[in-house]
């Protein structure tokens, strides 16, 4: 009885023993990984050169993604399968995670030294990733198959740190100005010309102002934030296309020209009261309760794509386009945008078979593809232009897309640089405060500006 | 003790044959705490001690982790503008937090304890918004204190009262927090509740015939009495307010720390600065700060109640 006892006690002692080994080592090389993780995904970068194994078996990759919504998915996934059927070599399997973790989850299983072998991610922020190692340098694969020149070019500036391309463009986005037709006839206004710069946008605004007493049934315009644009891309707009930081670590916050940005828009909050602003606002939805499908706005700025809300649930309202006003006649109509980039997370395993999936995801027929089933701008220049006559879209889709496509040309993406990276926590409340009223808007600015200098000078050696 | 192991090494066969009871359940001791000494251990202690050594760094995840020295704090003092922001907003709400919930839920719980009629349901309406948590009530709330179109400013329309933009006007983003958390008084409520109805009655009778008033009894036999409690709950309180964070992320525009910063409290800032940009050197300094300055109120705290909080039994 004893002696069984006594076993029992020390097999159950083992067993602790041992769980604790485990789960401590499990733990130690989570963060052992972490630390001594450079030297490894060297390795795993260093096969890249060397010629890959005669592929007995198929390299399977796995590429994340955050498209799982019921139109993208079966998009996205048609592509891969695609890819799939077009040789025998690779099989991609697609793994979908949801927008707030998928970058998250990304850097740690970079972290971990298991990274997918593709990914999606932020156009803006490649120099960041690039600079600290979270993402692969495609020179050499670029050095072989040399494809920049099916980008466009604004596009391509944003994949290169120091000279170098860390990830290749996917897909895009341009913003113009919607406006409503009928609502311009209602007032008296030409439906085909619609306003070509600020001044002008203003004075249509005020007409297509429609008031009963005192209440406001609906507002011409607003500029800031109603729709896909805010004060940032006026102040771009209004400074012929330059944004805030750039490259070289320049800051332009502080021009004469955003400052008369931020006062131009505090004139619009001022004429239309700032309750009225936020009733609005308060009330804006997606679909029917789309402030522009609804009618309460008779213009705003909107992505492209904007238009496939139109087409399901606005099928009533006539509407134009045009590119964004601008800040004085002959200033340039510029535009902003974003979007996102394919690349090879650091440490994958099969870098060369990655490359070889995402030359296919940016070549003409799956950036096709993508371009008319979601009405997305995409980085492949002949994909842009063959999707603007694609049979697939109605006429007015084949209007707006060549728009959307003609419009990238004043289309300004302004990546963060990696030495400012969390700038706008710095700027974003300084105008807060001119917005609001707090600060008129070039002591705000000014602020800003030192701020950021400061931020630059700290980070950048 | 210099003994002891001079001793034990004279009695090492006798040893060998047998364990002595105590030091058997020693052993069967440590083997029933293992599951939590390892947990412990390998998921909390380790990677604290990891991320004390990271804030000496500028450990960035992914491709360094050089030792800096004390280079993160100076720079969290001297040059970052953001950090005594975020530690100021933390203070604000803490402050006006921790007292407000302490007060409401002893009320309530006062409120509750006087046997009228229906005490249940309103226990259980009280109680039912500490059970409800998390997103569902930040967007609830968002509804709700919408500038216009809201609940709240309607009402106060009703009485011819202006409200104010709520989380969209600097000066209310946190006074909208506080009243927020308000409204989950009821977890607090019932641990007051429970003490309340520990209160022996014989003293209230025994104060009753000295002539003691209503508010007499209250402040000289039930607060005393539930000193215990109060305390618990500041501490915990405390504890939590600092570690705001969940509120500003969900209710601030794209997570940024609303209007002109006005919601950027320490830990979210923190948590920008890790996976935002990746400092996240800087991030676990900040996080070690945190725990500094939460570890000394408490100790503070504890200081401090021996001068105010009653134990029944004790000698004070």
């Amino acid at each position: 009885m004893k002696a069984k006892k006594r076993l029992l006690l020390l097999l159950s002692v083992m067993l602790t023993m041992s769980l604790l080994l485990a789960a401590c080592a499990g733990g130690n090389s989570g963060n052992g990984g972490n630390a001594s993780n450079a030297p490894a995904s060297t390795d795993g970068n260093k096969e890249a050169t060397d010629p890959p194994a005669e592929p007995a078996e198929k390299i399977e990759l796995d590429f994340w993604t955050f498209w799982g919504s019921e139109t993208r998915r079966p998009i996205i996934e048609k592509m891969i399968a695609d890819f799939n059927n077009s040789q025998d070599r690779i099989v991609v399997k697609h793994t979908f995670l949801p927008w707030g973790d998928v970058w998250t989850k990304n850097l740690a299983a970079i972290a971990a030294g298991n990274p997918p072998d593709v990914i999606i991610n932020d156009i803006n922020t490649v120099a960041q990733r690039a600079s600290s190692k979270q993402v692969v340098n495609l020179a050499e694969f670029l050095a072989k198959d040399s494809i920049q020149s099916r980008f466009f070019p604004e596009l391509w500036n944003t994949v290169e740190f120091e000279g170098e391309a860390y990830a290749l463009p996917f897909n895009t986005d341009t913003r113009f100005l919607y406006y409503n037709k009928d609502a311009f006839a209602e007032v008296g206004l030409n439906p085909e010309s619609p306003p070509k710069t600020w001044e002008e946008l203003e004075a249509y605004a005020v007409k297509l102002d429609k008031k009963n007493g005192s209440r406001y049934e609906r507002v011409g315009f607003y500029p800031n934030n109603w729709g896909n644009w805010g004060w940032d891309s006026w102040m771009y707009n209004a400074d012929n296309g330059t944004g805030f930081v750039d490259k070289e670590g320049n800051v332009t916050i502080n021009t004469p020209n955003k400052v008369e940005a931020l006062n131009w828009i505090n004139k619009w909050t001022a004429r239309l009261g700032e309750s009225t602003v936020n009733a609005f606002k308060a009330e804006f939805g997606s679909q029917q309760a789309d402030p522009f499908i609804s009618g309460k706005v008779a213009m705003i700025n909107q992505t492209a794509t904007f238009y496939t809300q139109l087409r399901d649930y606005g099928q009533d309202v006539n509407f134009g386009i045009a590119p964004i006003p601008e800040f004085k006649e002959g200033s340039g109509h510029y535009s902003s945008g974003g979007g996102f980039v394919i690349e090879i997370p650091y440490g994958a395993k099969n870098p060369e078979a990655s490359w070889e999936f995402m030359k296919f995801m940016t070549d003409v027929q799956a950036q096709e593809y993508w371009a008319i089933k979601n009405f997305d701008n995409v980085a492949n220049i002949e994909a842009s232009e063959k999707a603007a006559t694609n049979a697939e879209l109605d006429e007015k889709g084949k209007m707006v897309y060549s728009e959307a496509v003609k419009n990238l040309k004043d289309t300004k993406i302004f990546p963060i640089p990696e030495f400012a990276p969390d700038f706008r926590s710095l700027l974003n409340p300084q105008a807060d405060a001119a917005l609001l009223g707090q600060k008129t808007p070039s002591e705000a600015l000014e602020q800003a500006q030192k701020e950021v200098e400061a931020l630059v000078k700290a980070n950048k050696k | 003790m210099n003994n002891a192991p001079a001793d034990s090494r004279l009695k090492k066969p006798a040893k060998r044959r047998r364990l002595t009871v105590e030091r058997r359940e020693a052993l069967q001791g440590y083997v029933f705490v293992s599951p939590w000494l390892i947990g412990f251990i390998c998921i909390t202690l380790g990677p604290m001690l990891f991320s004390l050594y990271a804030s000496f760094t500028n450990y960035n995840i992914t491709s360094r982790m050089d030792f800096i020295g004390f280079d993160n704090f100076v720079r969290m003092f001297t040059a970052d503008s953001l950090f005594w922001k975020s530690l100021g907003n933390t203070l604000y709400y803490v402050v006006f937090m921790v007292p407000l919930t302490t007060v409401g839920a002893v009320l309530l719980a006062v409120m509750l304890n006087q046997g009228i009629p229906g005490m249940r349901l309103f226990r259980t309406i009280f109680y039912l918004p500490a059970v409800l948590s998390g997103v569902g009530v930040y967007i609830l709330w968002m509804q709700l204190l919408s500038p216009s179109t809201g609940l709240i400013n309607t009402l106060l329309d009703f009485f011819g009262i202006t409200g104010p933009a709520w989380l969209f006007d600097p000066d209310w983003t946190k006074p909208s927090l506080i009243l927020m958390k308000l409204w989950s008084v009821g977890g607090g409520m019932l641990l007051y509740l429970a003490s309340l109805q520990g209160v022996p009655k014989q003293m209230y009778e025994a104060a009753e015939i000295d002539g003691a008033g209503l508010f007499r009894r209250f402040r000289t036999i039930t607060l005393p009495m539930i000193t215990p409690i109060i305390f618990f709950d500041i501490v915990t309180s405390t504890i939590g307010g600092f570690q705001v964070f969940q509120e500003a992320y969900v209710m601030s525009e794209s997570g940024e720390g609303g209007p002109m910063n006005s919601m950027v409290f320490f830990n979210l800032h923190m948590w920008n600065k890790a996976f935002k940009v990746f400092d996240m050197g800087y991030a676990t300094g900040m996080a070690w700060v945190l725990f500094m300055i939460v570890m000394v109120l408490t100790v503070i705290n504890l200081v401090l109640a021996k001068k105010w909080v009653y134990y029944e039994g004790s000698d004070r």
